[in-house]
């Protein structure tokens, strides 16, 4: 009883902000309208079950993972990517009950299908399968999560689902992909892959240490544990489409990937934010405008590019939809026609600008996180009591699981950590110092 | 500008709207219907932005699926007359 009374007062410390696209109920304001400002949420059923760990955003769908391990899908369900057994819209969040019995760790939102990790390591997928993209063996539809069989001997990390495949992370850190190969985005073979609907693994990462998987659109990423960048799949910038893994500038170090339908952003150690193609919506059609700062030796792919207006500020989330993005603390840019960037109109901006969602937002009491759908956006902010119970490591063991869900932020200071021990104090108060500001 | 060049065989055959679909990246999906295909459309709209796509496609093929299907609606008229009446 206490631990629920627990739960139900935590709320208080986080608060969800929703705007953009909204047509199939995707930003969980009970509406079917689009937002162009941020939309504080109301979500008593789903702060019933704890706080909200991380959210997956997909084409017109959204996934909430919660502190205690359950899951809640709203949106766009007609390919069954909800998994509430059925293949309807939901305009509330409600819980995925064929999950209730499993603790889930890992979450992510495709175009239109989705997949759920548990921590015992079983993957579980749903929505449209017609791509092969379930990784079930055929190429079926499933309104419900349905668990990937061909896994069953081994511990799955991470599932990262694009447009229409999807990647998959094992403990050990082999890659698989699964779903519509065309773009390459698999990289399971050299020659061009129609699609398959088993997972194979993915060529050229077999001696990498991986960490972590991205996709979207027909895009694939990977990161490696010394912070190199892989991609394959779709060209970025007009290059061309890569079948498998391609390293890209030995020399940076990235920390996070978050990959949109035309360009990709990577947050580096040195918390600076590079941008990879990028010349549609995503934008920034402007290419004069940007300043290429570092070239791949290899010519053939694209270059990366520092992101112009942030002037030396230091960034510590990145997300990005199909043609948009967002990075904490709080800017957006990108295409705006859904008000998907939250400043209030359907402009496009080239220059990430700074969204207000609340007076008290900016004082030093929240760090934020920000998550991106295909034409909209979620930012969840934490309190600072939170962060402090969260990074003081007697609370963190002593509260083990509650805790370290509780906060997004703090889930990914820890990956930070591991990834980089002698960044280690640089890293952790350069975090905190940027969520505060 | 068109956001993007996509090949009919990429594009999914979506009943309800009687449409051949492709992913928008506002949520929606761009559409074009086979009559539109049959007489040389090549743009596929959004109907909730103002994105479109060229599509890539043969016009023969589709106007070889239309002589197909009034072969189709002929046949079943003849054994059944009165339906058709």
């Amino acid at each position: 009883m206490e631990e629920a009374k627990r739960d139900e007062e935590e709320p208080k410390q986080q608060q969800i902000w929703s705007w953009g696209a909204g047509t199939e109920g995707q930003l969980g304001t009970g509406k079917l309208e689009d937002e162009y400002l941020p939309q504080l949420l109301h979500l008593p059923f789903l702060y019933s079950a704890g706080s909200i760990s991380t959210l997956a955003c997909g084409g017109a769908h959204a996934i909430a993972l919660t502190s205690v391990g359950k899951v809640f899908t709203w949106g766009r369900g007609t390919t069954g990517q909800l998994g509430h057994r059925e293949m309807l819209n939901s305009l509330h969040p409600k819980p995925v009950s064929s999950l209730q019995s499993y603790v889930i760790t890992h979450v992510s939102a495709g175009w239109s299908h989705s997949g759920f990790v548990s921590e015992i390591g079983l993957l579980f997928t749903c929505g449209d399968g017609s791509f092969g993209q379930l990784g079930l063996g055929d190429y079926r539809s499933q309104s419900t999560p349905v668990k990937v069989d061909y896994f069953a001997n081994n511990f799955v990390n991470q599932i990262a689902c694009g447009m229409r495949h999807s990647l998959v992370m094992l403990k050990g850190n082999q890659v698989y992909g699964f779903g519509s190969g065309k773009r390459g985005q698999l990289g399971i073979s050299r020659d061009k892959i129609k699609s398959v609907n088993l997972p194979q693994v993915t060529c050229g990462l077999e001696d990498v240490q991986i960490v972590s998987i991205s996709a979207n659109g027909d895009h694939s990423a990977a990161i490696s544990a010394d912070g190199h960048l892989y991609t394959w799949g779709r060209g970025f910038a007009g290059a061309a489409d890569a079948n498998f893994p391609q390293l890209s500038l030995s020399s940076l170090r990235c920390t996070k990937a978050a990959l949109g339908w035309n360009h990709g952003l990577l947050l580096t150690g040195d918390e600076e934010v590079l941008m990879l193609g990028g010349n549609y919506h995503g934008g920034l059609c402007d290419l004069e405008k940007m300043s290429a700062v570092k070239h791949r030796s290899d010519s053939s792919r694209a270059t990366l590019n520092e992101v112009i207006g942030l002037d030396g500020v230091k960034v510590v989330k990145i997300a990005a939809g199909a043609e948009h993005s967002a990075l904490v603390t709080g800017r957006t840019w990108g295409w705006g026609e859904h008000g998907q960037l939250g400043l209030g109109n359907t402009n496009d901006q080239t220059i990430p600008q700074t969204v207000s969602l609340s007076p008290d937002i900016q004082n030093k009491e929240a760090s934020l996180n920000v998550y991106c759908g295909s034409g909209f956006t979620f930012a969840i902010r934490c309190s600072r009591e939170q962060i402090y119970e969260s990074i003081n490591p007697e609370n963190r063991t002593m509260k083990s699981r509650n805790v370290s869900y509780k906060c997004s932020a703090v889930v990914s200071h820890v990956k930070l950590l591991s990834l980089f021990p002698h960044l280690q104090r640089n890293v952790w108060f350069g975090i905190l110092k940027a969520s505060y500001q | 500008m068109s956001y993007d060049n996509v090949e009919i065989e990429d594009m999914e055959w979506n009943e309800e709207l009687q449409a051949f679909t492709y992913p928008c990246p506002c949520g929606d999906f761009f559409q074009i219907t086979k009559d539109d295909l049959q007489l040389g459309e090549e743009i596929a709209r959004c109907p909730s932005c103002s994105l479109y796509i060229t599509v890539v496609y043969n016009q023969e093929d589709f106007l070889r699926d239309k002589d197909k299907s009034k072969k189709k609606d002929l046949e079943p008229a003849k054994q059944l007359p009165i339906s058709v009446a």
